[in-house]
């Protein structure tokens, strides 16, 4: 048994063709549309986590906020609070099924780990107030709008890409190996 | 035709929530699947070392657009039952930008991070946290950058319109770049790593010839489907070349008419202009134009067959493609008057709706004044059937006026505020849950000399600040046997250009007749910053501006006080009787008072049809007053946010100071002067 599981560990089942795996993707996409009404979106149900902490630390401040506020006392009682841990569960369940769940902090072997946490800590951050500001992500905006044709979140889509490329270079050495 | 949860509004029901659960395991499962719970790949697309990106992200985009398409195609549902975002310039260029930044670094983005989250990978968990650190910090810089999240909104903007190409047009090409993306890929990654399996593979060949088929599929499609609804209205089919020629008049803005056009003329009261809502009653109901009638496409052609070729006839949905339709079939049927509104209703809301305050751009005096007034027209709910077509209940669209079981729906809702405004002994014995308690009188002080005027807009926003009421919220003002206190609130909420509040029909009166919700405890406020607005009061008056109106023809001066006071029979002022040429209507005779104290307004028809004996049209100057601006203020509402009547001024001081000012003219039961009847 342990070295069945030991094997199993040590291949991971490979990940699918990436196209099948974006049509896919692109299914549950148009179910999302069509039973709901509204795209895929996951920065959403972040930020309702983010009010919903900041509630329990400063609940008077962050219903007197401008932004917060307009949840409400129970911002978590939304639908993209739900997807986001129905995302999480999904991708739990094609993990274990794939064996690729393993506990690791994915870097370059030539990166030390406090070099890609900072960096992955700054990113979220960055990331946290961008998808308030585009009012989606890369889900919501990029993958959501763009397949409704919205002209905001292929503009959106656009720019980041842009700014990736952009800021890529002077990234790089976290994936150094 | 299906309906979407968002179009039912549904999105909050405990349903919605275990779909949207279901759908996002669908969503992790299918991110995990295609290796986005590892940041190294996700990373790679910046490096040309694993275009997993790309491929798996434009795989989806084209199959969900292409699936949309198809569905709507076929005519399974509408493109306007899924929410569609808002185009914001500024917020989506800088965002995006920023975004960029924070994927090269973090090599998560939200959806993988829970993805990566699940397959155990820690800088998924540090990149999460961070993201949740983003958000509340977003929140608390809020307010320095408000300005730059509403910078260039243009609301709901379709690329292919913005770009101007035809839906299918734009679709086609967007496939093929997206096909061209993914050989591009396969080419940098084989030039990069040396590893590309799927290079001019059968399979993606095939994939790619598939999703090029697809996308050309939907010009074969969409005429068929386009003739097929002409049909059901006795039209010829509509062919592919009339559908270009058609885009290509959209382009021209040959026969559109623009919204703020619309406004003015549809405000004006223009006698043959005729607007015709196309979509579904159930979306009709929730918000309309006001005036508009609600005509299924089958039956467009009879409905407005007395309309043709007389005065223009304008269509709208929520976007181009169904009015384009309704319009081509029209034509060929041979009416020569219709136009389509630029951008549908949601253009209309943008344009015209938009309060002055959520607008990015600041605006002259003269245009937020344009947008005030098409505010106050346009938000009213009106009976506005001519065609024999089912139309909504007075109340269903924008209400001014609501019913408990609207507000029972809705308690609780974020932004709702409800305000009570009985005696404090009944507030305190049981109230709606939540609802504030307030006395309409701390409105009212003395000003220059005069008793019971409205507060000035600093002292009005204080309280609002006290009660924790919020730009943005929507007010609910609930009477006890007094309905004149909920609009004596209403003057001091536009005042201060808070135009989002409605009356609670029958007061706290019928709330517990009906045996609602109600409890004792106080609700928890905390205090607010609201903005004192001095420019939204363009409707008090002062007596030297009723003066001036005196024996100018073309003015209504309505006197609400009851008759005997009217007459000069009764009195408590300095002099009695009343402003020459004012005509009298009880401001009681408005509202139907039931034997357990429930005021409610009467039905609309009734104050339509009492009110329209006294005042010539719609746009006619109209002063209201009573003694105090208590029950004027009633008058004012029924006028205004009822009727519609679109020049309507409140003399708050009233006969208070117009008896106590003897250098003024009266008139009484002596000496009346006649006005219409």
């Amino acid at each position: 048994m342990t070295t069945e599981m030991g094997n199993t560990r040590r291949n991971p089942k490979p990940y699918w063709n990436p196209y099948l795996a974006g049509v896919l993707l692109g299914l549950v996409l148009l179910a999302s549309f069509v039973i709901l009404g509204a795209g895929l979106g996951a920065s959403g149900g972040i930020a309702r986590i983010g009010a919903s902490l900041s509630m329990c630390v400063a609940a008077s401040h962050t219903l007197g906020s401008e932004y917060f506020g307009k949840w409400g006392a129970k911002p978590l009682n939304y639908y993209l609070v739900f997807m986001f841990v129905g995302t999480f569960v999904g991708a739990l369940f094609s993990a274990l099924l794939a064996n690729r769940a393993r506990i690791q902090v994915e870097r370059g072997a030539a990166a030390s780990v406090p070099h890609r946490l900072a960096y992955a800590l700054a990113g979220g951050v960055i990331i946290g107030f961008a998808s308030r500001l585009a009012q989606g992500c890369t889900s919501g905006q990029g993958l959501s709008g763009g397949a409704l044709l919205l002209t905001g979140s292929l503009v959106f889509l656009v720019c980041l890409f842009a700014s990736g490329y952009a800021t890529a270079w002077f990234v790089r050495r976290q994936w150094h190996d | 035709m299906i309906n979407t949860l968002y179009s039912l509004d549904a999105l909050g029901s405990s349903r919605a929530l275990f779909l949207a659960l279901l759908v996002g395991f669908g969503f992790g499962f299918a991110l995990e699947r295609a290796g986005f719970s590892s940041s190294r790949r996700l990373a790679g697309v910046f490096y040309f070392t694993d275009m997993a990106v790309v491929k798996v992200m434009f795989s989806a985009l084209i199959t969900a657009m292409l699936g949309l398409s198809y569905m709507v195609g076929f005519g399974w549902m509408r493109l306007d039952q899924v929410f569609l975002m808002p185009t914001i310039y500024g917020a989506q260029i800088v965002g995006g930008l920023l975004f960029g930044v924070g994927f090269v670094m973090g090599a998560w983005c939200p959806g993988t991070a829970a993805a990566g989250l699940a397959a155990g990978r820690i800088d998924a968990f540090v990149f999460l946290a961070g993201t949740i650190g983003g958000s509340v910090l977003f929140n608390e810089l809020f307010p320095v950058i408000r300005s730059l999240y509403t910078a260039g909104d243009r609301g709901t903007q379709m690329i292919y319109a913005t770009v101007g190409m035809s839906r299918n047009g734009f679709t086609l090409a967007f496939t093929l770049a997206a096909v061209a993306a993914f050989w591009l890929s396969e080419w940098a990654e084989k030039a990069r790593t040396g590893r590309g399996p799927y290079l001019g593979s059968p399979f993606l060949k095939a994939f790619s010839l598939a999703l090029v088929v697809l996308a050309g599929g939907l010009f074969v499609l969409s005429p068929a489907t386009a003739g097929a609804s002409a049909k059901s209205a006795g039209a010829a089919t509509v062919t592919a070349t009339d559908e270009t020629v058609l885009m290509e008049k959209v382009e021209q803005a040959l026969d559109h008419i623009e919204p703020e056009e619309l406004a003015n003329r549809l405000m004006a009261g223009e006698p043959n202009l005729v607007v015709v809502d196309v979509r579904p009653a159930a979306e009709f109901n929730a918000f309309h134009i006001r005036g508009a009638l609600n005509v299924p496409l089958a039956q467009l052609a009879a409905a407005l067959q007395p309309y043709q070729n007389r005065g223009p006839i304008v269509l709208y949905s929520n976007g181009m493609t169904h009015p384009a339709q309704a319009r081509d079939s029209l034509q060929r049927q041979g009416f020569g008057n219709v136009y389509m509104l630029t951008d549908g209703l949601q253009g209309f809301r943008d344009r015209c709706l938009t309060p002055v305050s959520l607008r990015p751009e600041p605006l002259t005096t003269v245009d937020a004044a344009r947008v005030n007034a098409w505010r106050a027209f346009f938000a009213m709910p009106t009976a506005s059937a001519k065609v024999g077509v089912a139309t909504a209940p007075v109340s269903a669209a924008m209400p001014r006026v609501v019913e408990t079981d609207w507000l029972a729906a809705r308690l609780g809702t974020p932004g709702l505020k409800v305000i009570d405004l009985r005696p404090q002994p009944e507030y305190n014995t049981a109230h709606i849950p939540g609802s504030l308690s307030l006395n309409v009188e701390s409105f009212r002080g003395n000003i220059g000399g005069v008793p019971s005027m409205l507060l000035p807009p600093p002292m009005l926003a204080a309280q609002f600040s006290l009660m924790g009421l919020q730009p943005l919220d929507t007010i609910v003002v609930v009477s006890g046997d007094k309905l004149y206190d909920t609009t004596l609130a209403g003057m001091a909420f536009e005042r201060l250009g808070h135009m989002d509040y409605v009356v609670m029909n029958g007061g706290y009166a019928k709330w517990a007749q009906e045996g609602r919700a109600a409890n004792a405890a106080l609700p928890a406020v905390v205090e607010s910053g609201y903005p004192a607005r001095r420019d939204a009061d363009d409707f008090t008056v002062d007596f030297r501006t009723v003066a001036a109106q005196l024996g100018k023809p073309g003015t209504v001066i309505i006197d609400v006080r009851p008759a005997d006071f009217y007459t000069g029979k009764k009195s408590d002022e300095a002099r009695a009787g009343h402003i020459p040429g004012a005509l009298n209507r009880p401001f009681s005779e408005d509202v139907i008072t039931s034997p357990d104290k429930a005021v409610t307004f009467k039905p609309i028809d009734a104050l339509a049809a009492a009110y329209s004996q006294m005042i010539p049209s719609k746009d006619t100057e109209v002063i209201v007053h009573c003694r105090t601006g208590h029950q004027a203020s009633q008058t004012v509402f029924v006028l205004k946010r009822l009727l519609g009547y679109s020049s309507v001024r409140w003399y708050d001081a009233g006969w208070t100071e117009w008896a106590a000012r003897p250098e003024l003219a009266i008139a009484n039961e002596t000496q009346d002067l006649t006005g219409r009847k």
